[in-house]
């Protein structure tokens, strides 16, 4: 049986609107967070900006196949002295011999952050952070060369109170400092 | 040196004392500036938010306004190709001119207002003040935009069916207080008792009409931002924006003027007799305009509970409902006139 609603009087309703209205008014009951001021202690496993590991890199070019929206494009490079790799000879596309070799870069415009890639990778070269809240002042800082993509961008507002969320039966969610 | 009439000087400076520094422009400016960040504030602590707080945060972010207002300063004013380009520039200037010019006819004192004294104040300050709302339709129309345009039919048929109301409440008071002017009106009241005691219908329907002219909460139609991008000032920025945004809070305030003196006992704790330049002039307005500042907060603290009529709903009660209530308090009037005194 569904029961008929009464209709409600419009005098009273206002008044107890306006009631409503004016006790929270009066007792201020925040859900938002105060964001730069106060930040988010994040889960472990939160999905942030990533780099990858120059020297546990294979150049196997399985994160550019996997990628989604198409955001990884691997770079050609030559394997230096000392470990690291330099960059390839101007206008060489194919990598050819022992020393050559390829290097992801992600284009952050493009990224969804959905980690295939760093679950793919046979060698666990990526290197993920937490850092998730950055704004990029000029179009071409999304797109890094590769030397800019092995630091990734830092964490703003380091000096900001980190908090945690909790339910709250009576208000909602509600905010704790984090241990 | 004879011949320059000393009254003549004495009352010209009064008069721009009156219209730029004290109840004039200067005060309105601080007042909507200070209103809009309440405004703000307050449906923001009802509705769980923070509100603007970064602007300056050690004192609540209370020069977000004033940062809002350097903002259009400075913005580059857009006039779109297909306008009516005369009317697109002059329509919120004079907006906002109309709102401003009915404070003449508002006096805030026994012996402080900026015209002399006439005896009709009540129905000239109301003609004033009915005029604005027809440069909002110029204006919706002048825009080239069709959510302009159906603003300006939404704020016509709104205006259509509030002004009767409004009117006959104005009207019921006229009858109770026997004047024209708000300053027999003020001391009649100071003599037996304040208006909103003596008709509260008439107090009420004042109000409704107030939120409605002024587009406050319950009877946000014309600017519905859900449905019609920002109703008439859709095609407006910079500064024209920033004056077209300000003309609702002006007139908020000179209804509040005029609610305070009709039904709140305009300067009540205080009985003036006296000339005395503090005593006389200033002191009896800043009992006025507070009281005026506070009925704005009440009217703006709507925003936080109500959501928006629709059209129709507004207009059926706009003639059933309120127009209803403006009738029956006319009636009381008479009967008031009739038995009480």
């Amino acid at each position: 049986m569904n029961e008929v609603r009464k209709p409600r009087d419009p005098v009273t309703g206002h008044i107890k609107a306006l009631a409503k209205g004016f006790k929270y008014l009066l007792e201020p009951n925040r859900m938002t967070l105060d964001y730069p001021a106060e930040t988010m202690k994040l889960p472990p496993n939160y999905r942030g900006f990533f780099t990858v590991d120059d020297k546990k890199c294979i150049g196997c070019s399985m994160c550019e196949m996997v990628c989604p929206p198409e955001a990884i494009t691997m770079v050609p490079r030559i394997i230096g002295e000392g470990g690291k790799t330099l960059p390839a000879p101007e206008g060489e596309k194919e990598t050819k011999g022992p020393k050559r070799t390829k290097r992801p870069v992600v284009n952050w415009g493009k990224c969804i952050f959905c980690y295939f890639c760093v679950d793919v990778c046979p060698v666990d070269a990526f290197i993920p952070t937490q850092v998730h809240d950055v704004a990029f002042e000029k179009d071409k800082d999304y797109r890094p060369s590769y030397e800019e993509y092995l630091k990734p961008p830092e964490e703003p507002y380091k000096n900001a109170k980190k908090v945690v969320s909790k339910a709250d039966l009576k208000r909602g969610v509600s905010y704790e400092p984090a241990p | 040196m004879n011949f320059i009439p000393i009254p003549l000087i004495i009352w010209l400076i009064e008069d721009l004392l009156y219209l730029i520094i004290f109840p004039g422009l200067v005060t309105i400016l601080v007042l909507v500036i200070i209103i809009i960040w309440l405004e703000r504030k307050i449906a923001a602590k009802v509705q769980m938010r923070f509100g603007p707080l970064w602007v300056s945060k050690k004192i609540g972010g209370a020069l977000q306004s004033l940062a809002d207002l350097l903002r259009y300063s400075f913005q580059e004013a857009i006039i779109p190709e297909k306008a009516d380009k005369l009317a697109f520039i002059l329509a919120p200037g004079l907006m906002f001119a109309f709102a401003t010019i009915a404070l003449i006819f508002i006096p805030v004192g026994p012996y402080y207002s900026a015209l002399f004294p006439s005896y009709y104040t009540i129905l000239f300050s109301v003609a004033l003040i009915i005029i604005t709302p027809i440069f909002a339709i110029i204006v919706g129309w002048a825009s080239d935009n069709k959510f302009s345009f159906i603003g300006a039919l939404r704020e016509g048929f709104l205006l259509i069916s509030y002004e009767v109301p409004f009117l006959l409440s104005v009207v019921s008071m006229i009858v109770i207080f026997r004047t024209y002017n708000y300053i027999s009106a003020v001391q009649s009241q100071l003599n037996f008792l304040p208006g909103i005691i003596l008709n509260p219908l008439a107090a009420l329907t004042m109000l409704i009409v107030m939120i409605r002219t002024t587009g406050r909460f319950p009877f946000d139609i014309t600017e519905a931002d859900s449905e019609l991008v920002l109703g008439l000032f859709t095609e407006y920025s910079a500064l024209f924006f920033g004056v077209g945004m300000a003309t609702p809070y002006v007139e908020l305030y000179n209804f509040s003027l005029i609610f305070s003196l009709l039904f709140l006992g305009g300067w009540w704790p205080l009985n003036v007799n006296v000339m005395n330049p503090l005593y006389g002039l200033f002191l009896p307005g800043l009992v006025v305009v507070i009281k005026a500042f506070i009925v704005m907060a009440i009217l703006v603290f709507l925003r936080a509970v109500y959501p928006r009529y629709r059209l129709d709903q507004a207009v059926r009660s706009g003639w059933s409902y309120v127009l209803l209530l403006s009738v029956l308090s006319v009636i009381l009037s008479i009967v008031e006139v009739k038995f009480l005194r």
